[in-house]
């Protein structure tokens, strides 16, 4: 069998099998065809590859349509998801955190550990890097956390990223969403209104 | 639009007529790239995702193609989290081979299995492309949209597909 070369043809085959070639490309695709033994080939192993793709299982549309909350119930993608408020309390948080304790959390870890930590995860050191020449005593931590947030459990990471998390990297937002996920405080599932398109991975 | 518009507008008939129309090519699809398990599950949430972010819809692209981007970020989501799962409790061999085994008895034409064996051969992203052109029969530039590919991209890996299909058909 000769192979054939005109790869425009090839490429339409299966627009040949959904019907949606206009009548001119249609004929010039059968004519083609009519000659040519490979691209008879292809079109049987596109007719029998098409054909084998029933054994999805099939949807019962009714309880996927229950699923769907009415639209004025659901939250529209411009308005801020609740995870993006709770990051901005976080935010005001961390701030007080970082005001009220001063340096005291750099005084807790040495400053070889602090300036270690500093190289290997810089979108992570916002609230680790108050000025560290004027430390204030390591109490101040205790009575800013307990007196401003109680219900907030101690994880200087995500609240060091929730200070600038618009200027983080996909990797440090991952990273915060996953410290967040342990939160107490927050829900169990919750819903992610926001669709993003991963545009470089593959399956 | 005009569907999307009246289910804005609060007519539940609506939803039911979109689903009805786009369920079975997002199950096709999900089966063609390979998922086992949990396809309605996985249809059930393309379509709450889907509707849940339909103001972002403007048009650009067909419903059925941007629905097509949402399922597949959800496959790409499954199989991290799978894999994940995976990292942490290992699965031995033999659960695979058993639970294949008891779905290939559910599939019985033989045609069918050829088939899912020959796609099996493709690289994941050579299979996504060869099924949404030739079961669902999306154009390339439609392709290329719900991969986040190019065209031309998108046809070089339907050439390598359809060859590397060919093949393993006329081999069995
Ligand atoms: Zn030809």
């Amino acid at each position: 069998m000769n192979k054939c070369i005109d790869s425009d043809i090839q490429e339409m085959l299966p627009d040949l099998l959904h019907r949606a070639l206009a009548d001119g490309e249609r004929q010039r695709v059968q004519a083609h065809l009519a000659t040519c033994e490979s691209c008879q080939e292809d079109l049987e192993v596109l007719r029998t590859v098409k054909s084998a793709a029933v054994f999805a299982p099939s949807i019962d549309v009714d309880s996927v349509v229950r699923q769907i909350p009415p639209y004025r119930t659901i939250v529209p993608a411009t308005e801020r998801p609740a995870r993006t408020r709770v990051v901005s309390w976080l935010v005001a948080a961390s701030l007080a955190v970082v005001v009220l304790g001063g340096g005291s959390i750099l005084l807790q870890s040495n400053g070889s550990l602090a300036s270690r930590a500093r190289s290997q995860q810089p979108a992570l050191r916002i609230a680790k890097v108050p000025d560290a020449t004027k430390p204030s005593p390591p109490e101040s931590v205790a009575r800013s956390k307990t007196g401003m947030q109680p219900s907030i459990p101690a994880h200087p990471q995500a609240l060091a990223l929730a200070a600038d998390a618009d200027g983080l990297s996909d990797g440090s937002l991952v990273q915060l969403m996953n410290d967040m996920d342990g939160f107490d405080a927050l829900p169990a599932s919750e819903p992610d209104p926001v669709i993003s398109v991963d545009s470089g991975d593959s399956l | 639009m005009e569907l999307i518009n009246r289910w804005r507008a609060g007519d539940g008939r609506a939803a039911t007529r979109l689903v009805g129309r786009h369920s079975q090519a997002l199950a096709r699809f999900a089966a063609s790239a390979g998922e086992r398990d949990g396809i309605e599950e996985l249809v059930q949430d393309t379509f709450v995702r889907a509707f849940a972010s339909l103001d972002s819809f403007r048009g650009a692209s067909t419903l059925r193609t941007w629905l097509f981007t949402i399922e597949r970020r959800l496959m790409l989501d499954r199989r991290r989290a799978e894999r994940r799962s995976r990292e942490t409790v290992p699965v031995e061999e033999s659960d695979h081979v058993s639970e294949y085994g008891a779905l290939d008895g559910l599939i019985a034409e033989e045609a069918q299995e050829r088939v899912r064996k020959s796609l099996d051969a493709l690289s994941p992203t050579q299979r996504e492309v060869f099924t949404l052109r030739v079961q669902q029969g999306l154009s390339y530039k439609e392709i290329a949209e719900v991969v986040g590919s190019t065209e031309g991209a998108a046809r070089v890996h339907y050439h390598n597909a359809i060859k590397t299909v060919k093949e393993f058909l006329k081999d069995e």
